[in-house]
This record gives C-alpha cells, sequence and structure tokens, in this order.
C-alpha cells in the first residue's frame, strides 16, 4: 500500500482544466491529487461569458480554433448535457459594420469560413432575426444563425471534480502550492499549505501537471521553467434579468463587448481585453472607461440594455501564452498549449497545460493526461468525450419527473436544473428541507446540505458556484443571513454565520462599486438599509 | 386646490410634519406615491381633517421668482397643487427623491441643488460594513430651505432622507429624521 501522501499524478489548480485533468487521469486508472488554493473555478473558469462556442467567432481568422471549438461544441452537448443551454446564436450585421467594411460581403466569407470549419451557419432575414430574438438592434440589416449556446462553467467545473471523486480523485481545495520537491533534475512532489489553518504538507508523486491558469506562470518559475505569458484582463457585466434568449454576436472582426449571452435567470455582455501586470491578477477591478465600452457595444446588440439594470461587473484574466518561437513575444495564441518540460526544458515529472479555452477545456485536459499517461508508461486511452458527467447522463426534465412524481416544488425543480440526475442525492426528509432559502435562485435547505456534505463547500461563495445561492437579482440582499446560518450549521460551526455572510456581502459589493448609478444604487442603498451593519442583528432572530 | 402647506412624501419625515401642521392648525395635503408605512400617523392627521392624496406622484412644479408656487401630480393632470409651503420629503436613492446618474446625482422634481462628490470613485467604501459616502449625498440646504442654483427656495423645506447628511441606510436614524420635520415645522410655523 502506498503512504496516504503518495499519488500518480498531481495537479494544481482547480480550474476547469485542472479539474477536467483531474477527471481523464482518474478515468484512465492513475491515483490523483487536485490541489487548489481556494475553491474550485474561482479564477478565469468563473470569469468568462459562459459562451457555449460555435467556433464561429474564430472561423475567419483562427480556423484551428473554429474547428477545435465546434467539436468540443458537439461533445460538451453529449456529455455536459445538464450544463449547457441550446439557445442558438445570431452574428448580426448593423449598418456601422457596413461602414467599417464588414457589411455583408464580409458575411458571405464569414459564412463559408465556418461552414469550411464544419459549423453550420445559414444567413437570415432581419426580419426572421427579430422573430427568433425579440431583443436584437432593429437596425440590422443581416443576421447569421450559428450553433451557439450557454454554458454554467460553475456547474461544468463541478462536475468533473465530482467524476474526478468518484473515480478516487483526491481533491484539496484551500490549499496552496508553495514550492516543488525536486531530486536532481526531476520533480518528484509538491509543498503545500492549507489557506485556513496554515499547516504545510507535502505529497509526492512522479509527474506533476500545472494546470494554474494565468497563476501557472509563477508555478512554471519554482520549477526553473519560463512560459511568457500574457495576463488579458477581460471585463464583463451581469444584467437583472434574461434580457435574450439566443446568443447575440457582431459579425464583424473580433472587438470588445460584442457576445451578449443569456445564461440562467440573468444575460452577461462582455468583454474588454486588456494587458495588466501580473499582481493585479488576483484582485481586479473593472473601470469606468471598461463600463462605459460594455454598455455602449451592448447597447449597439440589444438597445433595451440601456434601460436594464446592471447586476455587477466582474473581470478574469485569459492566460494567453506567447509562441516559444518568436522570442519578441508578440505572436500570441489563443489556442491550446502543452508543454512536456523535460523534452522543452530538461525537467523530468513537470507538464504545463494552459491557452485554450473553458470551451476546450476537456481536449486539453486530453492533451494533458496524454503526456502524463507517456511518462508514466500506462496505455489506457481517453473516454472522456463519451463518458457522460455527473448530473449529465439523464435529461433535466426525466431527472425531476423520476424523483419526484406528482408535483415537484419551486426547490426541486430548481435542484434538479442545477444538479442534473444528481438530485436523487439529495433529501428532502423534513419541511424545513424544503423550505426556500434563497428566492431568486429557488434553493432550497436540503440543497445546501447536500453542497456541504458532498461538493466541498466551506463559505457562501463556494456555494454560489455549487447552487447559485444569492446570484439572482437580490444579489443576497434578501437571502444571505438564512443562508450564512444554514450553511454555518451544516458545516457545524453555527458561530461562523456572521462572518460568512460578512464576506459574501464583500464580495457582492465589489461587483457592485463598479456600476453604482442608477438602479444598482437603488439596490445598494436598500442591501445597506436590510443589513445596518452599525448596528448587526442577532441570528437568533432568523 | 390650495393649501397651507403641501406635503411630498408620505414616510417618516412627511407624516410627522405633517401631523404636527395639521395639530396646529394649517390646512395640509400629503403627496404619497406609496401606500405610507406610518399608517397610525395618516390615520390621525386625516381624523384631524388633513388630505391625503395616496398612490399619487409630484411630476413638477412651477415657481414664481423664488417660490414655488405649485406642483401638479400624475393623476391630476392639468389641477395644479398651490400651497403657501411645501414640505419635501422624498427620501433617498431607493424611493427616487434624489437620482444617481453615472456621473451626476439630482433631484428629480425641481432640480434643487444637491451635495454629491463628481467622483464616482469616492462614493463607496471597499467592504460592505463601512460607512458609505453615497448616502450622504442629499438635498442642500440654508436657513431649512432648500437651495435651487444657488439661491433659497424661500417656501420649500426639505426634511428627512432627502437632505444632505442623513440617511436611514446605516444605524439608526429615526431620530435625525424626525428633528429635521420638526425643525421645518417650526421653520414654517415662525414664517
Amino acid at each position: 500500500m502506498p503512504a496516504n501522501n503518495e499519488f500518480d499524478v498531481i495537479i494544481i489548480g482547480g480550474g476547469i482544466t485542472g479539474a477536467g485533468t483531474a477527471r481523464d487521469c482518474s478515468m484512465r486508472g492513475l491515483r490523483v491529487l487536485l490541489i487548489e488554493r481556494h475553491d474550485i473555478a474561482t479564477g478565469a473558469t468563473g470569469r468568462n461569458h459562459g459562451l457555449l462556442h460555435s467556433g464561429a467567432r474564430y472561423a475567419v481568422k483562427d480556423s484551428e480554433s473554429a474547428e477545435e471549438c465546434i467539436r468540443e461544441n458537439k461533445i460538451l452537448r453529449s456529455i455536459a448535457a445538464n450544463c449547457v443551454e441550446d439557445t442558438g446564436g445570431l452574428f448580426i450585421t448593423l449598418p456601422e459594420d457596413e461602414e467599417a467594411g464588414f457589411g455583408l460581403d464580409y458575411q458571405k466569407v464569414f459564412i463559408e469560413a465556418c461552414i469550411k470549419a464544419g459549423i453550420e451557419a445559414k444567413a437570415i432575414s432581419p426580419e426572421e432575426a427579430k422573430i427568433m430574438e425579440p431583443s436584437v438592434n432593429p437596425s440590422l440589416i443581416g443576421a447569421v444563425v450559428v450553433p451557439d449556446g450557454s454554458v454554467d462553467p460553475f456547474r461544468l467545473c463541478s462536475a468533473n471534480v465530482t467524476d474526478a471523486v468518484m473515480h478516487g480523485a483526491k481533491v484539496l481545495t484551500y490549499t496552496e502550492f508553495t514550492d516543488f520537491i525536486k531530486e536532481g533534475d526531476a520533480i518528484v512532489g509538491v509543498k503545500v499549505t492549507d489557506t485556513r489553518s496554515g499547516e504545510a504538507a507535502e505529497y509526492r508523486a512522479p509527474v506533476t501537471v500545472n494546470a494554474a491558469g494565468i497563476w501557472g506562470h509563477a508555478v512554471a518559475e519554482k520549477a526553473g521553467v519560463r512560459i511568457s505569458m500574457y495576463p488579458a484582463k477581460g471585463a464583463l457585466l451581469v444584467f437583472g434579468h434574461r434580457v435574450n434568449n439566443v446568443v447575440i454576436n457582431r459579425c464583424r472582426k473580433s472587438a470588445d463587448g460584442d457576445i451578449l449571452v443569456p445564461g440562467d435567470t440573468v444575460t452577461v455582455i462582455g468583454t474588454t481585453s486588456t494587458k495588466i501586470p501580473f499582481e493585479e491578477c488576483d484582485n481586479m477591478e473593472v473601470t469606468p472607461d471598461e463600463v462605459n465600452l460594455l454598455l455602449r457595444e451592448g447597447c449597439a446588440l440589444c438597445p433595451s440594455l440601456a434601460d436594464t439594470r446592471i447586476l455587477r461587473a466582474y473581470a478574469g484574466v485569459r492566460p494567453l501564452v506567447a509562441d516559444d518561437s518568436d522570442p519578441s513575444g508578440r505572436s500570441i495564441s489563443r489556442g491550446i498549449v502543452c508543454l512536456d518540460h523535460e523534452s522543452r526544458d530538461g525537467v523530468k515529472g513537470f507538464v504545463s497545460i494552459t491557452g485554450g479555452k473553458l470551451m476546450t477545456y476537456r481536449l486539453m485536459a486530453e492533451l494533458a493526461t496524454d503526456a502524463v499517461c507517456r511518462k508514466l508508461g500506462v496505455r489506457q486511452a481517453c473516454a472522456t468525450a463519451t463518458t457522460p458527467l455527473p448530473g449529465s447522463a439523464d435529461g433535466r426534465i426525466e431527472a425531476v419527473s423520476k424523483r419526484f412524481p406528482g408535483k415537484p416544488s419551486a426547490g426541486q425543480k430548481g435542484a434538479a436544473g442545477r444538479q442534473g440526475d444528481l438530485v436523487g442525492k439529495i433529501r428532502f426528509d423534513t419541511e424545513a428541507d424544503k423550505r426556500l432559502v434563497c428566492e431568486c435562485e429557488n434553493v432550497t435547505l436540503a440543497e445546501i446540505k447536500y453542497a456541504v456534505k458532498e461538493l466541498g463547500v466551506k463559505n457562501l461563495e463556494d456555494l454560489r458556484r455549487r447552487t447559485r445561492v444569492g446570484m439572482g437579482t437580490c444579489q443576497g440582499t434578501l437571502c444571505i443571513r438564512k443562508a450564512a446560518k444554514a450553511l454555518a450549521e451544516a458545516l457545524g460551526d453555527p458561530s461562523l454565520a456572521e462572518k460568512l455572510a460578512a464576506d459574501y456581502l464583500d464580495e457582492r459589493w465589489k461587483g457592485m462599486r463598479a456600476v453604482g448609478w442608477g438602479d444598482t444604487l437603488r439596490e445598494m442603498e436598500f442591501m445597506q438599509r436590510v443589513y445596518k451593519f452599525e448596528k448587526p442583528y442577532s441570528y437568533d432572530e432568523v | 386646490m390650495k393649501f397651507d402647506v403641501v406635503i411630498i412624501g408620505g414616510g417618516l419625515a412627511g407624516m410627522t410634519a405633517a401631523s404636527a401642521l395639521q395639530g396646529a392648525g394649517f390646512r395640509c395635503a400629503v403627496i404619497s406615491e406609496g401606500l405610507s408605512l406610518h399608517n397610525v400617523q395618516a390615520g390621525g392627521f386625516k381624523a384631524a381633517g388633513g388630505t391625503m392624496l395616496a398612490g399619487d406622484r409630484v411630476i413638477g412644479g412651477s415657481f414664481d421668482g423664488d417660490r414655488l408656487k405649485e406642483v401638479s401630480t400624475e393623476k391630476l393632470s392639468g389641477i395644479p397643487i398651490e400651497a403657501d409651503n411645501f414640505i419635501l420629503a422624498t427620501g433617498k436613492y431607493f424611493s427616487k427623491g434624489i437620482v444617481a446618474d453615472m456621473d451626476k446625482v439630482y433631484e428629480p422634481l425641481f432640480g434643487l441643488d444637491v451635495d454629491f462628490d463628481p467622483d464616482r470613485s469616492t462614493w463607496f467604501s471597499q467592504s460592505f460594513a463601512a460607512p458609505q459616502r453615497f448616502l450622504q449625498f442629499g438635498v442642500k440646504a440654508e436657513d431649512g430651505r432648500a437651495l435651487r442654483g444657488g439661491r433659497q427656495v424661500v417656501n420649500l423645506f426639505p426634511a428627512g432622507e432627502v437632505l444632505a447628511g442623513i440617511s436611514g441606510a446605516q444605524g439608526d436614524a429615526t431620530e435625525s429624521i424626525r428633528r429635521s420635520a420638526l425643525d421645518a415645522v417650526s421653520a414654517i410655523r415662525n414664517k
């Protein structure tokens, strides 16, 4: 028996790439340890549009990315049915695009490029586009339908982690990588610190995978290798309701703020692209210029956004990588970069997987796992493209009717929508279990208990990523004290409630500050009024 | 329609002032957009002969030099409501007594002067629980009278959270809201 700190592979980073790699490695029979310094999906994974790209956006300029996207698009629809929504997408041409040289002639080029990449793309008339998506800018002069959709990145990441755990992987969140354990020119393990208790530990494995996104730059440095990374900040705005039902893009050269994605109960506009210093990656604020740009471009896609309350602003960092062959570092790829540091740098037992996109995480994980297996001499084929993720084996509706014959409650339907066929694990034993804690997103006490027991939730942010608690139109204003109390009790320490709520409110506040005017400011005043922090309520009153 | 005092807003500040003035023999009307949360006070006010125009909303007013002459409401279109004095008790952001744009804060009914910082980056504290500067913004007053274009509107008395410096969103502001309403009452009685 190996000691409990020995594994076949250690994966650094609990974003979608690390989670996918953990799943793939564990499905191929490897003993896996995944370490993540915060919670899963806290970096770029949870800070993007949630767009299930068809690949059309890349078709003209980058056919390789386009082909990857459409292949993975089809795979995710079949293996992650519970995480994706088939909204369809439109690429619209506006009169000003025509003036800028991206008129209907460009539309023809675009459609040809899509079809060449294997993406179904069909031109429809402006009238048809308005029927398909009534919120679209009515002055459009052309539209193309493509198989875009939306994907819930939190749910997707969580499903990958859950499956890895089901296949025997060990997952340690709130565990920060501090250094490598080296023997000669080989990496043989990692040193970590539990960020909550401060305790240090060491784990050993013949291979370590760097899947730390933009933070992978620093991880690689600890191994003595250099990856030229470019932190590209992307800012996005979330609107207070689902304004559009179809993804709306601009049919022109890719630019800032030209994708509008409906996701669950909201709509997201993005994104910008600004190179930022590495120091800023951990704490990004969305600037007034970014907000102005996103609003202006958003209104061009969908004019009613001008009168829609903005819930919050957020930003993520794309882990872009400069081409190794270009010493100037100017040639930046948006493609997948899988580096075997033994052949590249002479460092054994170390693989970096970076670049890429949320859309292509599964392929990235497959490439990384192939590299790991080569090193370990394991010959086991990848099965992640054909094996459904937990929660997605059954359709959502089927899962609800099987689990709750008769008349399911709003909370039960909500739970089935989020947890898919795993909803059977949620125990609605008592009346209290059925009670709604978050009324915007229909989250019950039972689902909160399940998330703590099965999904590694430690705080309200983690709970939000697993259940959407506090993510809806009230941004936690009306539910967070209830949720904090329920979570603190489920964690076994009711005294935590006040701290949990305060931390959550600070995080919501950060997202609202950037868009603090108009109706958002009214909500902010209301939120202050409900909590009156200068004289906190007693939690016994809840 | 003519009253001695028209009170715009039926919250704590508006009803406190209205009850005191009606009790002191002034003929008062309260124009209240929502259902008054201060029903007990509203009951006493009506019993004393006050007029409640509930569920209506002031949409503007006309000035005669430095005096507010009359206000018009959404429902009583074409029937301006005149008064010798007006109390503005419309509250802060949530009740739209003041409104924030991306780059300014304004008073929407009469365009009164508002005390605020045009630099939005100064409006908020990082921590939710810390004091928030935007909650202190509000209508400027001098000798209890609202300012408009830097000059006093001699018969318009702001009261409650519409005023700069008063907010009930953090801590308990009940006392300062009542105090500002009673100050407006004294100013009208002493005119």
